[in-house]
């Protein structure tokens, strides 16, 4: 009797161990992937960000040196990094104030077939070309777009509106278009995970729409709210073609100076700029996933 | 389980307050893109609307002329090509090891993830200086590594929703009826999640084609669609420029379009099959 358990524990064992090792093959060529072209590239970057620049073959030598971290406090590049993050915060918070109606239309309010359709809607444009998007807003808020051409013909102005295009306007507009989804889609996650129970009881205890929103319905997804404020926000701070297509002329953001700075062949200093937002966007996440348990909100596709 | 929405009934203005919203939201990610394909029809230099019976495709066929577009687009989907046959498989993988993980799960998602949210031109430096290192010089090939990396979480996340739509009870079945590991793998499982690779592989090639920070840095000497595209929309505009964002969103468009529904048609297939089992079984 004590044989037979005893045997079946080490065949559970051993069940276990060749499950495990399967996993580990399993994950490694993605981990290769992750850690080799990933994780290492980032490592060199931190490091070399510490090394200085070597005039005789255009390149870095191992000369320790904090001078690009003192050259980032420079000729206003602070200031480039602050405006970034102030205008990525501006964005995620335009995107999360147009999402959470967005993502309770799909949730609370509509049949599943029409649930479907909307996150359909909402994510297919993420695969398309996010070059062309921005360059459409052109058309759109140009001088001779269409916007300009209503308000002229509609006789609310009669010289086009100078500011909607290269300006901080189109920026906001065109990221906020483009990133949306971002926002959308963990909030559609967390709605999924709501009881329908719950809605139902407030209903019947008589509370409003209204009332059932607020007390029940916001409590219960703010994990996806800031998930989806941060993603946007995450994403806003490293993208760069809605600013060089749509923004005022001498508008910088991180990726831009860090593309302006390699081309002065300055290495460390680009690195030492990268190795900041890094750092800065590191933190910020392992800050969320301690306090939100994000890694959470995909458990459902696990399981 | 009813057919209804969770909340169905009177809203006080909530229900049309957040669907305008809805269509606002959806008019801004829309409207600019449409209004670009309108504008490529028109036969003018100038940018404008003109009424359908006025629609060529004058600068499309201008289009036909350009070689150094044609090159971008045949390197770019080279690219995206070699990008989704290493990311679908790699994807897959990484979601089974995911499934059988017993510990450690939630950090080997997080790293996997992780890498949607350093800027492109971040990883684009890191690659470029990491394969400057070891002497590696840019072409396709480099390009095809730093996609590979932006593609993975995608292909990751498409495997592993398509897992979990398979029972277990169905492979155990196989299991017990003599398959071994692979054998029901390959013979169960794979056919059921063919819809989700066909996904990860059409998304990893779509993301790939769009891609720009990073294949900035990592291009040898002949460029991408977007890198080309990029250049040609910030010097001087040409109405051909129109004409080809036009032809790149509408492919795109399609290609995302078949998936999702191809996806619904599965879903409804499923869905019927199954009212027709518990109808049978209640008349049986």
């Amino acid at each position: 009797m004590v044989a037979e358990v005893e045997k079946r524990i080490v065949l559970r064992d051993k069940v276990a161990g060749r499950r495990r090792r399967m996993a580990f093959f399993l994950a490694l060529p993605s981990l290769v992937v992750f850690v080799g072209m990933g994780v290492i590239p980032l490592a060199l970057i931190a490091t070399w960000s510490f090394w200085s620049f070597d005039p005789d073959s255009y390149w870095i030598k191992p000369v320790w040196s904090l001078a690009s971290y003192a050259e980032l406090l420079e000729n206003g590049r602070a200031t480039v990094l602050l405006r970034t993050a102030g205008l990525a915060a501006l964005i995620a918070t335009a995107s999360t104030l147009l999402a959470i109606p967005a993502a309770t239309v799909v949730g609370l309010l509509s049949r599943p077939r029409r649930a479907t359709l909307l996150v359909a809607l909402f994510t297919i444009p993420f695969f398309t070309s996010g070059l062309v998007r921005a360059f459409a807003w052109r058309l759109v808020l140009g001088r001779e777009g269409i916007i300009n051409k209503v308000l002229i013909s509609l006789g609310v102005t009669h010289t086009p509106v100078e500011w909607l295009l290269f300006s901080d306007f189109a920026v906001v507009l065109g990221m906020v278009a483009a990133y949306l989804p971002f926002a959308i889609i963990p909030m559609v996650l967390v709605f999924a995970r709501i009881e329908h129970s719950v809605i139902r009881a407030s209903q019947d205890l008589g509370a409003g729409f209204w009332m059932t929103f607020s007390s029940i319905v916001l409590p219960l997804i703010m994990p996806g709210i800031i998930a989806g404020f941060l993603f946007v926000f995450v994403v806003a701070v490293g993208t760069s073609m809605e600013i060089q297509l749509l923004g005022g002329a001498g508008t910088s953001s991180i990726s831009i100076m860090i593309n302006d700075v390699m081309r002065v062949v300055n290495f460390p200093l680009s690195f030492a700029i990268a190795t900041v937002v890094v750092i800065f966007l590191i933190v910020l996440i392992i800050i969320a996933d301690r306090m939100l348990k994000l890694s959470r909100l995909f458990e459902d596709l696990g399981t | 389980m009813t057919l209804d929405s969770i909340v169905a009934g009177r809203t006080n203005g909530g229900r049309q307050l957040f669907t305008a919203i809805t269509a606002l939201s959806l008019i801004i990610m829309y409207m600019p893109v449409l209004y670009l394909l309108f504008v490529s029809l028109n036969p003018d230099e100038q940018l404008r609307v003109v009424v359908p019976i006025h629609y060529s495709l004058t600068w499309y066929v201008a289009l036909l002329d350009d070689h150094r577009l044609f090159s971008a687009l045949e390197e770019s989907l080279f690219i995206g090509f070699a990008t989704a046959v290493m990311a679908t498989p790699i994807g897959l993988s990484a979601a089974i090891a995911y499934r059988a993980m017993t510990r450690m799960r939630g950090i080997f998602l997080l790293i996997i993830l992780s890498a949607v949210f350093v800027p492109g031109t971040i990883e684009g430096l890191g690659l470029s200086v990491m394969l400057r290192l070891v002497r590696v010089s840019p072409s396709w090939v480099t390009v095809t590594i730093g996609h590979l990396l932006w593609t993975l979480p995608f292909s990751v996340t498409v495997s592993l929703i398509g897992l979990s739509t398979v029972k277990p009870s169905t492979v155990e079945a196989a299991r017990d009826l003599g398959a071994g590991r692979l054998r029901a793998f390959v013979d169960v499982t794979l056919p059921l999640i063919r819809g989700s690779l066909i996904s990860s592989f059409v998304f990893a090639f779509l993301l790939s084609l769009n891609e720009h920070a990073r294949a900035y840095y990592l291009v040898g000497r002949q460029n991408t669609l977007p890198l080309y595209m990029f250049g040609a929309m910030n010097s001087g505009v040409s109405p051909t420029i129109y004409a080809f964002s036009g032809a790149v969103i509408a492919l795109s468009f399609a290609g995302v379009a078949l998936i999702f529904l191809g996806a619904a048609g599965r879903q409804s297939a499923l869905s019927r099959r199954s009212n027709q089992g518990g109808r049978s079984n209640l008349t049986g």
